[in-house]
């Protein structure tokens, strides 16, 4: 018998995956033929169909981080350990994804590939600690004393996230202000409609690859223990075999 | 087993798809043809997307109005257009940009009634590419990677109680 919350991933994570493929499906339709081009932009506003919610969805995923390294610390269940280990991973590969078409964007736009703006500094900050805490589980064998210091960089990471949301506000900066702030929403409704539907596709694909990828981690610790190569005697305490 | 590769096929069938439509769509609405390939093509009033340089010297016409004349240069080859349609917000000299018209194969001059914006699809073209690329490859990958797991586990048979050997013999 597996793990409850296993379990339960395994029955309601299509759900997700299938909700995220639809709204995607739906935001691409939108992005890439409904809506008009930029007036300014032209074409190239449709590559902020896919920057702006792989940027919006890594830090969701660095909070999620964040919030269970918290968790973790606290409770010490292995499971959470688990999510935060997939969560980093899938934060890593959408913060780079989300550089990689931001750079995309930027050659054309400003003429450059890159430059030392404030809040691309600051996100490819966001990367490096997300590659540090990568390394780190790889690096120390001791599952519970990785997990630990793991936690405790993720949690004086999280400095980052503030310092990404406010940057276009605290320094000068070519990256546009912020367009969702409490002064209201400063983009047309011909563009919030693809936006916020990738944006939420987007949201559910990363519930959904995060399930998958704590389903992944959890099966092959189960493996490895089961095969007397894992030695934490906690790690599966909540699973009867 | 059947069903997992079924459904990912489904799946990058219908990206391709997707894909497919949009090569179309910009090959009928945003892509430009050459002016040679212009003025070579056979007599037709179909309407075409065309660009090139405003050579310097040649802009004249009331272009506030939306009326301007003016040559049109793209390489080695130079058409003359009327442009007549709305107002010219930033027409310039030496300013690169896409016209809208047909061409009048007597006066082999290009009647043009409207402008675009120069597109850069290639950049946004490279920007899905890369994005819809990594994240399915990431996904299959794990999914396929939970689906072995779960089948290496029943066929080893790890969920089945343990016994403990020495409780049996007392």
């Amino acid at each position: 018998m597996l793990n409850r919350f296993i379990r339960w991933i395994q029955r309601y994570k299509g759900w997700f995956g299938g909700g995220a493929v639809i709204c995607i499906s739906l935001g691409l339709y939108t992005g890439l033929f409904a809506s008009p081009p930029d007036y300014y932009q032209g074409e190239l506003v449709r590559i902020m169909y896919v920057h702006v919610p792989l940027a919006h969805t890594s830090t969701l995923a660095y909070s999620v981080l964040f919030f269970g390294s918290i968790w973790y610390l606290w409770k010490r269940d292995p499971l959470v350990d688990n999510a935060c280990q997939a969560s980093a991973g899938i934060c890593a590969l959408f913060t780079a994804l989300a550089l990689i078409t931001g750079s995309i964007w930027a050659k054309p736009t400003w003429n450059t590939w890159w430059t030392w703006d404030p809040r691309l500094v600051s996100f490819s900050v966001l990367l490096l600690i997300l590659g540090g805490y990568l390394m780190l589980r790889k690096l120390v064998d001791d599952r519970e004393r990785s997990g630990r210091y793991a936690a405790i960089l993720a949690i004086v990471g999280g400095i980052d996230l503030p310092i990404i949301k406010f940057s276009v506000e605290w320094w000068r900066t070519l990256h546009q202000p912020m367009s969702f702030s409490t002064r209201g929403v400063a983009i047309s409704d011909d563009i919030l409609l693809p936006l916020t539907l990738m944006s939420l596709g987007a949201w559910l694909l990363f519930a959904y690859m995060v399930m998958v990828r704590t389903q992944v981690l959890y099966l092959t610790d189960l493996l490895n223990a089961k095969k007397g190569r894992l030695f934490s005697q906690t790690h599966f305490s909540q699973t009867s075999l | 087993m059947t069903g997992f590769y079924a459904r990912w096929a489904i799946m990058v069938g219908g990206i391709i798809l997707l894909a497919m439509m949009t090569f179309q769509q910009y090959q009928r609405d945003l892509s430009t043809i050459s002016l040679a390939t212009v003025l070579n093509s056979p007599t037709t009033s179909e309407h075409v997307r065309i660009q090139g340089m405003v050579k310097s010297g040649t802009l004249t016409g009331a272009i506030e109005e939306g009326q301007a004349t003016f040559e049109l240069i793209d390489g080695p080859t130079t058409l003359p257009v009327e442009y007549a349609g709305p107002p010219l917000e930033n027409i310039r000299e030496l300013k690169t940009m896409v016209l809208i018209g047909h061409l009048h194969h007597e006066t082999k001059t290009f009647k043009a009634e409207d402008t675009a914006l120069i597109n850069n699809f290639g950049f946004v073209a490279a920007a899905y590419l890369v994005t819809v690329i990594t994240l399915c490859w990431a996904m299959f990958a794990m999914s396929q990677r939970v689906m072995v797991l779960f089948k290496e586990i029943k066929d080893e048979k790890l969920y089945e109680p343990e016994h403990e050997p020495l409780a049996n013999k007392e």
